[in-house]
């Protein structure tokens, strides 16, 4: 046990350190090789590349698409997850557990198979492939999460907060937003966040509802199948450092421990739940 | 905002409005319902419903003029295609196998940030190690290509050290595909059982130490069995997050050991004829999974509820 302590558990975790960061390493490398080919060893460095890649056509409105649609999806989700947040807290019992679980239904499908589904269903409805089929496929694939968060933060708020409001002479549209929106916020911005990589980081829906429109990964996607070069790595490289520190930033908004953990203004509302 | 909202009530309207709502429960209801039930309704069940209803017709889009031909002959397709099964078997399997990898892998790393790493470091092991959780499945494929390729730098590093027979064919097969799957599945392993390791009390070990188990024993019998839901939620996460894979087996795997998801996703971008025979694949293939990983989570709780009576 004493090995285990001192030596093996370290060694495992360092090696899968070493596992997780290493390729991304050895691509950034790629990124820097003054050549057309992908291959090792480097023999002669350049930056060339790096700059280069900014200036590329196809991949600028590829993360141009991929940004609309991040906006626009995420949007839409919290537009939506909150009112179903809301809801889904009224509801008790069996009715709640059926609420939940239509909820999150899409999170629980193959990925493929939630694509085509949405794939079919803009069809029918008139809905073009493209920018806006794209935005509402992630709108649906995110809505769970949003819900959830939300959720997470609304069960510890209690009611005193909103009834001390109404004493006070608000109505139920001054505290939904002078008190129960605020009190949402973190939640909210966490969602938001979680919501924007969620849509930015998707390929299989992107694939299939986007037609000819390509947002950043399905784009990657087809240079990788069909020859590529070290700008690839670059820019790969470029958009992992963007949304790796985005998502560590967003993570202190996400984790559910901190959303759940009261603040002293609702401290006194929870004996009311 | 509240200045506005008050300003408001000076309208006869708006204060009626204000009025009705409060006094009716229904209103509320469905003020606060119409939004959810619309969106769940219109993108969480008709997609399905309709995924169904088109499995069983004969032909999509349905030829205008002619009435719609029921059939069930793109159910018995995948029975009477080997191809099909195989495909469809090789998945299961690859995605079970995936998932025991997934967890042996990452077992003992959650365990050391939960448990055995010194207490002030673990949320910043647990952050270094969650830190490349948002690298897209594309951009960790092509990281795998440049790492295993013919000219990759595992094969550069062998040529390095003069290792006989490089390059080796490391890329497109199994195994490549194991690495980068197990690569993009291991955070969404290491969150669940990160929480259910860090729960477990530190005391139990400690008495079950006192009380003379050796290390395997504790193990076995307190660590694993007490940390059995993050197990599940682990599993049950990544085995769905595999089997719907679609871009990485096209990536890192070989082409002849196409995966199911694949074969749907093909039978898809081919025209609009062949979606019936889509859907019913797509029918066939969400069934499975869901059954497969319900029983796997029923077997598992019944067994703690057995244990604890």
């Amino acid at each position: 046990m004493k090995f285990l302590r001192r030596l093996a558990l370290p060694g495992l975790f360092w090696l899968f350190v070493a596992y997780m960061f290493l390729p991304l390493a050895v691509m950034a490398a790629m990124g820097f090789r003054d050549s057309n080919f992908v291959a090792f060893p480097i023999q002669a460095w350049t930056t060339q590349w790096y700059r280069e890649v900014l200036f590329d056509r196809d991949i600028l409105a590829s993360l141009w698409l991929s940004a609309q649609v991040a906006l626009l999806s995420t949007t839409i989700s919290i537009l939506v997850g909150l009112p179903v947040a809301f809801l889904t807290a009224r509801t008790s019992g069996l009715l709640r557990g059926a609420l939940v679980a239509l909820v999150v239904l899409p999170a629980f499908l193959p990925v493929v198979v939630s694509a085509i589904a949405l794939r079919i269903f803009i069809g029918r409805i008139g809905l073009e492939t493209g920018m806006l089929a794209i935005a509402f496929g992630h709108a649906v694939a995110s809505m769970p999460f949003v819900v959830v968060m939300v959720l997470t933060r609304l069960n510890s708020m209690g009611q005193n907060m909103a009834d001390a409001a109404r004493n006070l002479g608000a109505d139920d549209l001054i505290v939904l937003f002078r008190i129960v929106l605020p009190y949402l916020s973190p939640a909210l911005l966490g969602a938001f966040m979680f919501c924007m990589l969620l849509s930015f980081e998707d390929f299989v829906r992107s694939f299939f509802l986007g037609g000819f429109e390509q947002t950043f990964p399905v784009l990657l996607f087809s240079r990788l199948r069909f020859g590529f070069d070290p700008g690839l790595a670059a820019i790969s490289t470029i958009i992992l450092i963007v949304t790796t520190g985005f998502g560590l930033y967003a993570e202190r908004f996400i984790r559910s421990r901190r959303l759940g953990r009261d603040t002293s203004l609702s401290a006194t509302g929870k004996t009311n739940d | 905002m509240t200045r506005l909202l008050i300003s408001l009530r000076r309208f006869a309207l708006y204060r009626g409005l204000l009025e009705l709502y409060g006094r009716s429960p229904l209103l509320r209801l469905i003020l606060v319902a119409i939004i959810p039930v619309l969106w769940i309704g219109a993108t969480n069940i008709t997609p399905l419903f309709q995924m169904v209803e088109i499995s069983f017709y004969d032909r999509y889009p349905v030829p205008q003029g002619e009435p719609i031909e029921w059939t069930g002959r793109h159910y018995a397709t995948f029975f009477e295609r080997p191809l099909y099964i195989t495909a469809f078997l090789r998945s299961f399997i690859f995605a079970s196998l995936a998932t025991i990898v997934t967890l042996i892998v990452v077992f003992p790393v959650a365990y050391y940030i939960s448990k055995a790493a010194p207490k002030n470091m673990r949320t910043r092991l647990l952050l270094l190690v969650v830190a490349p959780f948002w690298v897209s499945e594309i951009i960790r494929s092509f990281a795998w290509i440049v790492m295993l390729a013919n000219r990759g730098a595992v094969n550069s590093f062998f040529s390095l050290i003069g290792m006989p027979g490089t390059p080796f064919d490391l890329l497109y097969n199994n195994v490549s595909l194991t690495i980068g799957v197990v690569y993009l599945t291991s955070l969404y392993m290491l969150l669940p059982l990160y929480a259910a390791l860090e729960k477990i009390d530190d005391n139990l070990l400690e008495a079950a130490a006192n009380l003379g188990a050796p290390a395997w024993q504790r193990f076995f019998r307190v660590v694993l069995p007490l940390s059995r839901e993050g197990i599940v939620a682990g599993c049950t996460l990544v085995f769905l997050l595999v089997i719907g894979l679609y871009a990485m087996p096209q990536l890192l795997g070989g082409p002849s050991n196409t995966l199911f998801a694949s074969t749907i996703g093909q039978i898809f971008s081919k025209a609009g004829d062949s979606w019936p025979l889509g859907s019913a694949f797509s029918i066939i293939l969400t069934g499975s999974a869901l059954a497969y990983v319900g029983l796997f989570v029923a077997l598992f709780q019944r067994k703690r509820r057995g244990r604890a009576a």
